[in-house]
């Protein structure tokens, strides 16, 4: 059986620097991690291949060369081959472009399910993939919480999903998407010691456009339908500032504060 | 010696309740903050020690030492507990943890001439707030004050975030009482100066358990005036703007007690609300009304000289509020113990060193330069930076920061982060003169740079070993170099 796991890097958010004078987010150096959804997918596939030595588990991630050293890692922790699409010429797409290049390059690719998480913490717009089970016409379904693992060996798989209000099962038929939430009980395996220094840049692949064949204005910028007209930031200017010091008096103060909005409960 | 008959032997110097072989307690002795991540996640790879005991007295110090000299059995001397670099690790099978609990007493606060008298087990925090009571203090406040006793405080020559003014723990101790491994008690008396050839004091100061354990202290006190502190804040352009300020109220003889420079990465850890994407440059002044008005112009002509390359002042409220909340407690260690159970990550680790004034910059730069080119992790580094807090005529000393990814398993993460990252610093603070540990000790960890760090000098540590501790039995592994404990090392 062969998973494919969508990973994408995204930068981490906690480490975001703001230029005060520019009023603009600093991209540049930041620190990039993987996104914590499709780590918790990612994770799960990964356990399925220590438990059954058929599983066969590969990452597909579209970004700049600078991933190489992330997804190498995931080589280490168990991953049997990684997949980068990046080319120049693919900067600046959108998530339906995104989607249709990603989805190029498995129209060709045999695979069983397709892992991911639901949402990216950069964007947070999940259309990633919806849009590629639209592309490939196979099911996807979104914020798993859990799985009936021996399903994913027959044609039928049950997944357990949060609807906010409830946790609702569906049962889904094979190939599909298979879009996992975040979760604290499953983790990556850690690299092993010896294998830190290990060369896997046999297993990496990169894909550029000259496999998948674009034309320049199918993709980038130009071949993007959506159109961002304006860019707001929320301003990080300085508010009415109040100082409290660190005793009894202080911490009401705060309480209060934060109980009249409504962020604590009395 | 078996075992068996060993822990006999140690119940004829001491009672029941003095000997403690609980084995998480044992499991928790194994090793200090050092490897805290292995240790929450409980895969230590060394050997736990066969008890800790409580002596109550000099004299049952005296008799467990010259025991385990006699039968060739590992001493760890320990008392709060908090130490960083494997101080308190063990690398031996045979060991005992000897702590300072009981030894706990004020002995006395002599508020004439100005000195007061603990056991090793005494907490700093506990004998400070007896000195607040009658308007004095210790003058001493590392950010583990909460938690540390003065045993372990002495012996790992710690400084505390007021040196400026007040100096490091080698600049309060006027004299103490130490026993070395043959039984024999020395004390070194409280003086103000003397001239007895060479100051003793400094055998046991530093000694981080390897030569002798320290039982009793004298320290020097002060005056408290703490309603006349006043803190200063600013935005600097870059470190080296910072560092330019701290020195030229440094060699203008101020002394504020608080006086530091963060990079921009370390600023942000500390001072988010507010530092705007800068360094931070801080100042507290503190001391009798006409010194702190004297040091606050002194901090402001200082400021003023260098304005090109200060951005703003920020509100001295910010730096106050934050710099009352900066030690940290046991409730801290034990929610930092937690999250290590709960996530793969923890607050960081530190190198810190020291050099002269013309020289910090440069190890600051090459440092993490060579980080940023040479480490093969680097993609899992989320902070590198740095500070610079305890100032002195001649020079400062630079605090590199850092925190990562653990993608590693736990018992590798130090072999795998810290320790290389360590060795770069390491290696390029000593290659331009500078010193590997500033205020840490060296520990267990940074042993094998120690010939490095002394050169010709070491010479003198060699004999002083050779001297107190001919059968190797205190604290095995610090200081100097074990083959035997490389593999617990690298």
């Amino acid at each position: 059986m062969k998973i494919i796991c969508f990973v994408k890097l995204v930068p981490d958010v906690e480490n975001f620097k703001y230029d005060y004078e520019r009023n603009v987010l600093v991209r540049e150096n930041v620190h990039q991690i993987l996104n914590p959804e499709d780590c918790s997918a990612l994770s799960v596939a990964l356990k399925l291949k220590q438990e059954n030595i058929d599983v066969q588990v590969e990452t597909l991630t579209m970004g700049p060369e600078g991933c190489r050293p992330h997804l190498e890692d995931l080589i280490k922790r168990g991953v049997d081959r990684s997949i980068l699409i990046s080319d120049k010429s693919y900067v600046g797409s959108d998530t339906y472009v995104t989607s249709r290049i990603i989805s190029r390059y498995l129209e060709r690719e045999a695979f069983d399910w397709i892992f991911s998480g639901t949402h990216s913490i950069d964007g947070g717009t999940a259309h990633v993939p919806s849009q590629v089970a639209e592309c490939l016409n196979i099911p996807q379904m979104g914020n798993i919480l859990r799985i009936n693992q021996a399903g994913l060996f027959s044609d039928r798989v049950r997944t357990e999903v949060d609807s906010e209000d409830a946790v609702l099962q569906f049962e889904i038929e094979r190939p599909a998407i298979l879009s996992f939430q975040y979760s604290t009980k499953i983790k990556l395996p850690y690299i092993k010691y010896e294998d830190l220094e290990r060369d896997v840049s046999g297993q990496l692949e990169i894909v550029s456009n000259s496999r998948l064949r674009f034309c320049d204005t199918e993709t980038g910028i130009a071949g993007s339908p959506t159109k961002v007209s304006q860019v707001e930031v929320d301003s990080f200017g300085r508010k009415d500032t109040r100082f409290l010091k660190c005793d009894d008096e202080g911490i009401e103060e705060v309480y209060q504060f934060l109980k009249q909005r409504g962020i604590v409960c009395s | 010696m078996e075992n068996d008959k060993l822990m006999k032997n140690i119940s004829t110097i001491l009672t029941d309740d003095q000997i403690n072989t609980d084995p998480e307690e044992l499991y928790d002795a194994a090793a200090d903050r050092y490897k805290k991540y292995a240790k929450a996640r409980k895969v230590l790879d060394v050997p736990v020690p066969l008890a800790i005991v409580y002596p109550k007295s000099t004299e049952e110090v005296a008799r467990l030492l010259a025991f385990c000299n006699e039968n060739q059995i590992n001493v760890i001397p320990r008392s709060g507990k908090t130490a960083t670099e494997g101080g308190l690790e063990n690398w031996k099978e045979q060991t005992i943890v000897i702590d300072a609990l009981h030894l706990d007493k004020i002995i006395k606060i002599d508020e004439y001439n100005m000195q007061a008298t603990v056991q090793a087990g005494v907490a700093l925090q506990t004998l400070e707030d007896e000195l607040n009571k009658v308007g004095l203090t210790t003058g001493h406040s590392p950010q583990s004050k909460p938690v540390a006793k003065y045993g372990g405080l002495v012996a790992t020559r710690s400084i505390g975030q007021f040196s400026t003014l007040y100096g490091g723990i080698e600049d309060m101790v006027a004299g103490l009482e130490c026993v070395f491994p043959d039984g024999h008690v020395s004390r070194i008396k409280n003086v103000s100066r003397r001239a007895g050839g060479p100051d003793i004091r400094h055998i046991a100061i530093g000694n981080e358990g390897t030569l002798c354990y320290i039982t009793e202290v004298t320290v020097k006190v002060y005056r408290y005036f703490p309603d006349n502190n006043k803190f200063y804040g600013y935005l600097t352009e870059d470190i080296e703007t910072g560092l330019k300020v701290l020195r030229e109220v440094m060699v203008n003889g101020y002394r504020p007690s608080v006086a530091r420079v963060y990079s921009e990465e370390d600023a942000r850890q500390h001072f988010f609300h507010f530092y705007k994407g800068k360094c931070v440059l801080l100042f507290m002044a503190e001391g009798n009304k006409g010194i702190v008005e004297a040091t606050s112009r002194g901090i402001e002509e200082a400021v003023d000289k260098f304005n090109e390359g200060i951005i703003e002042e920020v509100p001295s409220e910010l730096i106050e509020n934050w710099f009352v909340n900066l030690n940290w407690s046991q409730q801290d260690i034990d929610d930092e113990f937690e999250g290590m159970i709960e996530n793969d990550s923890h607050d960081g680790f530190t190198t810190e060193i020291s050099a002269d004034w013309e020289t910090i910059p440069k190890i600051y730069h090459n440092a993490i330069e060579r980080i940023r080119k040479e480490y093969n992790r680097v993609h899992d580094l989320t902070m590198l930076g740095g500070h610079s807090s305890h100032s002195y005529i001649n020079g400062t000393n630079m605090y590199f920061v850092y925190n990562y990814s653990i993608n590693c398993a736990p018992e590798d993460e130090m072999r795998v982060y810290h320790h290389p990252l360590q060795k770069i610093i390491v290696e390029e603070t000593l290659k331009l003169g500078g010193s590997m540990c500033h205020h840490h000790g060296i520990g267990k960890f940074r042993n094998e740079w120690s010939k490095d760090e002394h050169g010709t000098a070491f010479y003198m540590l060699e004999k002083l070993k050779k001297a107190f501790d001919p059968n190797g039995i205190m604290n095995f592994g610090t200081i100097y170099y074990q083959e035997e404990g490389a593999k617990y090392q690298k």
